[in-house]
């Protein structure tokens, strides 16, 4: 027992390093052998490592709408397939929807109003413009809208006196007020759309979301943006429900909105409830179609480069016949040379998954550096591509091994 | 632990026929013999006498189509083709005319080569081929490459192959074909000194010559045993046309 045991060990050390010795007498050959296996798991590991990066960062700005909110608009975000013209002529959301949430909802633990314009942020001689203003009241932050790093957030009675407050995005509290700590920027006047403001907060910075910047906007109270801003724009209601408790709360909003709005009974809403998790799964038909098409076109390659290494296995098989002949001869079993070969194809399969990996992680980097796109290098991207390429090595190679192994030793002897 | 009465190698009426484009060529054709242990025994013939036929088979690389073939007690024709590895490695030494050893690897790993398949352990493999090396008077060459080294140099590492895993039976097959004269007359004398150490040999060969100088030849012709006895007399015959009979 200890010495089959044995055997097979002293076997597989053998055969490992007759597959080096191999490799290394023939390190072109080898190198464009493994070409193909090397392109093959480059372009999977690139693919998969800027999908894993993307999503990283997908989840993580995803994060900026709260997980347990729905956002009651006119528009739904994410438009399958519903006619634009249809969502254009309903009927605005204002006040009206507004009080009645505030008032019916039991499953809502916060309600707040979202009413937004582009603006121009003024102070001293510092002017922005561009900036998206939002008229919100004091339940916005636990909507999911973010932190205050400085000072404080709108109040009750800011919002019931329509006090001319404002809290500062991050960006916009740098870009107005340079070099100073944000802590003193509280108490400064601003003018925002021409009228003074009293800065009261700064949110902390939450760098982006979908391509927007969460940071270079004003949050004012809802009152004083319908003053001063307008009120005639629809607005959208972010209302959070209690962990688990999203979807009580969308069938109780679709009936009070509804109620509110006058919907007939046979009518369809005239407003989306809009929520994170479809922006995921939107996200996630895309990314997964994109894998896919990674997958697909990494397979071809490997089996591209599973069949050059067939071939050149068969190539080396058929110029080692001698030499299988003297090992049979010698003692080594049929498994054996089986054995040794398949090794052999493993080691040069792996070696071209190795380089590939680098490679395409190397690509990945490099996308992430020139491009917006990010990069992620995890573990298992690696061990993907060091497994797949190995299997394909020992599946490509079971035909030059086998064939090898069936050689009459006789006649092996004999090969010139 | 083997029954010394009974002889090394027993062969009765074996015959090993191929069929080449619908006609049988009996290349070896009901040849029977034993040989003892110890002994140092020539197989000679000309081409197309089945002297290689016969080395294949007493090799145990070929199987014969009939007849019975007993080495070191067992039936090698009932054996499966696992175990007729195990007893090439186990009880027969190969020496090959063109040395059979592997370009790549050291004469040392050459010599350690038949003790991979029988699972020794590193250490005492390299211990052990080294010191097969040395009685074949190669200690100083123990890590160059065949390429490095000179045709008797190569037989000699061949032949310390041959003895490395202690075989019962060494079977050289024209071990002098691809030397000089002088240097086939050193592997010649380094057959000797092993016979002498009780190895028991078998030297297949088409030169009578080579033949006459082994205490026992076996003469082939046509597939069948031509002679039988000691070597300088085998040697010597020369056959009728047609042995028929």
């Amino acid at each position: 027992m200890k010495r089959a045991i044995q055997r097979a060990a002293s076997e597989w050390i053998e055969g490992l390093r007759i597959a080096l010795s191999s490799l290394a007498g023939n390190q072109l050959r080898s190198f464009l052998t493994t070409l193909g296996i090397v392109i093959g798991v480059m372009t999977v590991i690139a693919i998969v490592a800027i999908i894993q990066g993307l999503n990283q960062s997908f989840a993580s700005q995803i994060g900026n709408l709260g997980a347990h909110t729905l956002y009651v608009d006119k528009w739904k975000w994410i438009n399958t397939g519903e006619d634009w013209w249809t969502m254009r002529n309903r009927k605005n959301l204002g006040r009206t929807e507004l009080e009645a949430i505030e008032r019916e909802a039991v499953e809502a633990l916060a309600v707040a109003p979202m009413a937004g314009r582009p603006v121009t942020v003024a102070a001293g001689d510092e002017e922005l413009s561009g900036i998206r203003c939002t008229g919100t009241n004091e339940r916005y932050l636990q909507t999911g809208g973010g932190n205050v790093a400085a000072g404080r957030f709108l109040g009750p009675s800011d919002v019931d006196l329509a006090r001319s407050v404002v809290v500062l995005g991050a960006d916009v509290a740098d870009r107005l007020f340079p070099g100073v700590p944000w802590e003193r920027v509280l108490g400064k006047r601003v003018r925002v759309r021409g009228a003074p403001f009293t800065v009261i907060g700064v949110l902390a910075r939450r760098g982006r979301m979908l391509g927007m910047d969460l940071d270079t906007n004003v949050t004012i109270p809802f009152t004083t943006f319908l003053r001063d801003m307008g009120g005639k724009r629809s607005i959208t209601i972010a209302v959070t429900s209690a962990p688990g408790r999203l979807p009580a709360l969308e069938d109780e909003l679709v009936g009070i909105i509804r109620r509110a709005r006058r919907v007939p009974p046979e009518k369809a809403d005239d407003f989306s409830l809009n929520r994170q998790d479809q922006f995921l799964k939107l996200y996630d038909q895309l990314t997964g179609a994109l894998y896919g098409v990674a997958v697909g076109v990494g397979l071809i390659t490997l089996v591209v480069g599973g069949i050059g290494i067939m071939n050149i296995m068969l190539v080396s098989v058929t110029e080692r016949t001698r030499e299988i002949g003297v090992r049979r001869a010698l003692g080594a079993r049929k498994r054996t040379i089986l054995m040794q070969f398949l090794i052999e194809s493993s080691v040069v399969a792996a070696m071209g998954g190795a380089v590939g990996t680098g490679l395409g992680l190397g690509v990945a980097v490099l996308v992430a550096l020139v491009s917006p796109l990010a990069a992620a290098v995890t573990p298992g991207a690696v061990a993907l591509g060091l497994g797949f390429s190995a299997t394909v090595g020992l599946l490509f190679g079971i035909w030059p091994a086998w064939r090898a192994a069936n050689l009459d030793p006789v006649e092996a002897l004999r090969y010139e | 632990m083997t029954d010394t009465h009974e002889p090394l190698i027993s062969i009765d009426r074996l015959a090993r026929h191929y069929f080449v484009g619908g006609e049988t060529v009996r290349a070896l054709d009901g040849v029977s013999f034993d040989i003892r242990h110890g002994e140092w025994v020539a197989i000679v013939g000309q081409s197309g006498s089945g002297k290689s036929t016969l080395m294949n088979l007493l090799g145990c690389l070929d199987t014969a189509t009939s007849g019975t073939y007993r080495l070191n007690g067992a039936d090698v024709e009932t054996l499966s083709d696992d175990q007729l590895a195990d007893l090439r490695n186990k009880e027969i030494g190969f020496v090959f005319q063109t040395f059979q050893l592997l370009p790549r690897a050291s004469a040392l790993a050459n010599v350690e080569l038949p003790l991979i398949y029988r699972g020794v352990s590193r250490k005492e493999r390299r211990a052990t081929a080294e010191q097969a090396l040395r009685s074949v008077g190669l200690a100083n060459r123990m890590h160059h490459r065949p390429n490095e080294l000179s045709g008797g140099q190569r037989q000699r590492v061949a032949i310390a192959r041959a003895l490395v895993g202690e075989p019962s039976l060494l079977l050289a097959d024209e071990p002098t074909g691809n030397l000089d004269s002088q240097t086939g007359e050193e592997i010649v004398r380094l057959f000797g000194e092993l016979n002498a150490r009780g190895h028991t040999i078998i030297l297949v060969t088409h030169e009578p010559r080579l033949a006459a100088r082994c205490p026992r030849a076996i003469k082939l012709m046509d597939g069948r045993v031509l002679g039988d006895g000691p070597g300088a007399e085998v040697a010597a015959l020369q056959g009728p046309r047609a042995v028929g009979t």
